[in-house]
């Protein structure tokens, strides 16, 4: 007994050690989600792609359960932190972590990014975007609604899976998309899709997984999640539905901590991270839009994906100060 | 009363696992007080009562209808014997630890909007039946499928353990199948059924994806949601703990009951596969209790099969990543199983040593301890503690798993193994004393042997506790370390959803053969032993 548990340490401890590290070589140590983390994420190829124009760093990529997690766990852990980076907030969530001091300048010059709208972020840097958006399946709904409005209008047995604002991105995503696009008339919409609302669950996969089974008709997702299923499924029945009030976008973002001791080598990652180089790794990994053009290196699946005629925004700092109190008032009115 | 031998060191030892278990949840939520010093908390925008008394009233509900349905079906199990019966019986028993999400898609595969009852009323009566997945009867649905199939499992052993000789009196006398009921079976599960209410109590009542995924909307949340929400979403640390140490409260008078009231069973012995039959009225009813069982719970199962079955498998199988997740897997479900074993015993042996009232309920309460605390707070706690120790959080990260996994199993083990022990203690303890056993020998040669079956049925429950559990990883995050179903949680988040459905099935897979395998196993080493 005791030499089988013996066994089970060292085989354990042999498993999991982290590599050691020859002295000299700086590790840049970031902390991100673990989808971007996983080996089918972009994580894997990003490492390898800085690894080989740093000069003799390495990255070590540190994933938590949740974009918000990696902001939970350096505020946990303050001045003290390993990590160098965060790879994997949004832009609904940057006011708050800029609130915390804990991020440095980035310096860098954004100016040539194709994003919806121009980045003039001092501290966040992005690296993919998205617009929120319903995904039906073309089999089994034929007219798809083109508002809120619309699809209040349909029938209550037409159902939608969305998620919670206090646990998935894009369920906070939701409820800033309403209230940026009908503003103090938001609670109003959000009676009007009670009906609708088959249930709302914890992640954003459980809400598309209801929508992939049919027990939906559509999931709150992003436009590009139909990239996915043509790209890796040839499956070319998955549409974004596009609403003509137009749509919120999701922009992911990444920083530097002040506490790191390898800033210069931080912000050539973050360097990396935007330019063509590192944009190529995202869209078939992270499956959203890159940040800068990549002219014929883009997937032409996702150049031919639509895209909604207006995006809506709301600043940081209406964020930081209402995102609560507008969670409260759709948790109210769906009640 | 002076038949108990004397063990004043299993006594001790159980007290100071007691005391380490409740110490350790205190450092878990003093470590979380301690980082909230500074961190601003906002007020709670929660209604507290209007969450208490829906959780409530779910979980009783919850508790109560998977009591019945699992006492009914551990008394056809009992009766009947069929082909491919210790096969259904693991499956039973695999819906627990399997993860909850895994059987939530699985109960609407089959019940859903385009599951398989309405496709088929669909095709057989022109219109689809109803959808009844969703709401509080979604959630009772799937909560009476997970606890009321491992109610079962556990009662069933409870049945099986009944001695021969009792057995072969009540068919002598002709017992009916009411008496044999209310003379025989009945007061084999009593000494099971307070730990089992309690267990299933406090899982409804904590229970939270299922309760989001399938409750269709805030009315319907528990307390742990917001606990979630507090910490993750709000930051409000010190409010999380207020709101953990309300739901401590509401589960400890839950625990505090099924500790006190837990009644010391009698019989205990050597059993034997039944030749009694029951009068035919009984066998149909019983045929029919199985029927509706095995399409209600084992068809939610067989489609998780089915599905992973499918596409996904042949790619899985060629990923390194998924042998190391399997062998991760492996390794901490056998540590945490051989972890929970010695616990278990530690304090089952200690709470059955000894006679007095008070004692034994606070034996029997740090028990559920780790049921009652929210998971994101002991994460968070565990995470901070092993920081404050100055360990590297990824390097610490398998050993907490196997700690929390093992004080996660705890309860089921302590139900599986503490009314055995209690009643070879009651109904041994003068041949005990007369032989002037030692603490030692008693258990080499007494318990061992006579627990082989329940040890074997304790070892696969903490094993697939911990294969199935997601643990208290979330914070630790590393990418080098992964079990199975973080794995599964992983691919489902990035569209894979065909891998996720291969692992399920696989989880499923090592579940039953687990249930069917250890339980027989250690039987037979028992017995050799013997």
């Amino acid at each position: 007994m005791v030499k089988s548990t013996g066994f089970v340490a060292a085989v354990l401890f042999g498993l999991l050690a982290t590599p050691t590290l020859a002295q000299d070589a700086p590790v840049l140590t970031i902390y991100t989600y673990d989808g971007f983390a996983a080996e089918w994420g972009p994580g894997p190829a990003l490492k390898a792609g800085f690894e080989a124009i740093c000069g003799g760093c390495s990255v070590e990529w540190i994933a938590a359960d949740s974009s918000i997690g990696t902001l939970r766990r350096v505020q946990l852990e303050g001045d003290t932190t390993q990590a160098d980076l965060i790879v994997g907030l949004d832009t609904a969530i940057a006011g708050e972590a800029r609130a915390t001091g804990l991020f440095a300048d980035h310096g860098l010059d954004l100016s040539g990014l194709t994003l919806p709208e121009a980045w003039t972020d001092a501290q966040f840097v992005p690296f993919d975007y998205a617009h929120f958006a319903f995904v039906y399946d073309s089999d089994s709904v034929a007219t798809p609604p083109k508002s809120f409005e619309e699809l209040i209008a349909l029938p209550a047995d037409f159902k939608i899976a969305i998620q919670d604002p206090r646990s998935a991105t894009p369920g906070l995503g939701l409820v800033l998309w309403i209230r940026a696009a009908y503003g103090d008339r938001a609670p109003e919409i959000w009676a009007g899709l009670k009906p609708h609302i088959l249930t709302i669950t914890r992640e954003w996969s459980e809400s598309y997984n209801l929508f992939l089974t049919g027990e939906a008709d559509m999931a709150l997702s992003y436009t590009t999640s139909p990239a996915y299923h043509i790209i890796a499924e040839d499956d070319q029945t998955i549409h974004a539905a596009l609403f003509d009030e137009g749509h919120l976008a999701q922009t992911e973002v990444a920083g530097i901590l002040k506490s790191s001791q390898h800033q210069e080598l931080a912000r050539q990652f973050l360097a990396y991270l935007s330019s063509a180089e590192g944009q190529k790794i995202m869209p078939s990994t992270n499956w959203m839009m890159p940040v800068t053009d990549l002219g014929d290196a883009l997937d032409p699946v996702f150049k031919a994906l639509p895209q909604p005629s207006t995006t809506l925004t709301l600043t940081d700092a209406e964020i930081a100060a209402n995102a609560k109190a507008w969670i409260d008032e759709m948790l109210t009115a769906v009640q | 009363m002076l038949t108990l031998p004397v063990r004043p060191a299993r006594i001790a030892i159980a007290i100071g696992l007691a005391l380490a278990i409740v110490g350790l949840i205190a450092l878990v939520l003093w470590a979380i007080l301690a980082a909230a010093t500074g961190s601003e908390g906002t007020a709670s925008r929660i209604d507290i009562p209007h969450l208490l008394r829906m959780t409530t009233l779910q979980a009783s509900l919850t508790t109560v209808l998977s009591l019945t349905v699992g006492m009914a079906l551990a008394w056809a199990l009992n009766r009947l014997r069929f082909p491919g019966r210790d096969l259904l019986v693991g499956l039973f028993a695999s819906a627990i630890v399997t993860p909850g999400m895994v059987v939530a898609f699985g109960l609407l595969d089959i019940w859903g909007r385009n599951g398989w009852i309405n496709q088929a009323s669909d095709a057989l009566l022109g219109f689809p039946l109803g959808n009844p997945a969703f709401g509080l009867s979604g959630i009772l649905l799937a909560h009476v499928i997970l606890d009321g199939a491992f109610a079962a499992r556990i009662l069933l052993a409870r049945l099986d353990a009944i001695p021969a000789e009792r057995l072969k009196t009540g068919q002598s006398l002709g017992l009916t199948a009411q008496q044999r009921f209310a003379i025989l079976d009945w007061p084999a599960m009593r000494g099971t059924m307070p730990g089992l209410a309690a267990i299933i109590f406090l899982l409804a009542f904590t229970s939270f994806p299922i309760v989001l995924l399938l409750g269709g909307g805030p009315g319907n949340q528990t307390l742990e949601v917001a606990i979630y929400a507090a910490v993750r979403q709000d930051f409000d640390l010190t409010g999380a703990v207020h709101l953990a140490l309300t739901q401590i409260a509401v589960c400890s008078g839950v625990i505090l009951i099924a500790a006190a009231l837990a009644p010391i069973p009698t019989s205990f012995g050597a059993s034997i596969a039944p030749t009694w039959r029951d009068r035919p009225l009984a066998r149909v009813l019983q045929t029919l209790i199985l029927l509706t069982c095995s399409i209600g719970f084992v068809l939610p199962l067989a489609s998780v099969l089915v599905d992973g079955l499918g596409t996904g498998m042949g790619s899985l199988l060629t990923q390194s990543t998924f042998w190391q997740a399997a062998l991760s897997s492996l390794l901490i479900g056998t540590a945490s199983a051989i972890l929970t074993l010695a616990l278990a015993l530690g304090l089952a042996l200690g709470r059955a040593a000894t006679d007095h009232g008070i004692l034994r309920t606070l034996l029997g309460m740090p028990v559920f301890a780790y049921l009652a605390v929210p998971a994101v707070v002991l994460s968070l706690g565990f995470f901070l503690l092993v920081r404050n120790l100055g360990v590297a959080p990824a390097a610490a990260a398998p050993f907490v798993v196997i700690l929390a996994n093992s004080l996660l199993a705890l309860p089921f083990a302590i139900a599986t193994l503490g009314p055995p022990l209690e009643a070879i203690a009651r109904t041994r303890g003068k041949l005990i004393r007369s032989l002037d056993l030692s603490g030692w020998r008693q258990f080499i040669t007494v318990e061992y042997p006579l627990l082989g079956k329940d040890i074997g049925v304790m070892l696969a429950l903490a094993f697939c506790f911990s294969l199935g559990d997601l643990g208290v990883v979330a914070l630790f995050g590393t990418q080098d370390f992964q079990t199975l179903p973080l794995m599964m949680f992983r691919a489902l988040g990035s569209y894979r959803s065909n891998d996720a459905a291969a692992i399920a099935a696989i989880l499923l897979v090592g579940t039953i053969i687990a249930f069917v395998g250890l339980p027989r196993l250690f039987s037979r080493i028992a017995n050799a032993a013997r």
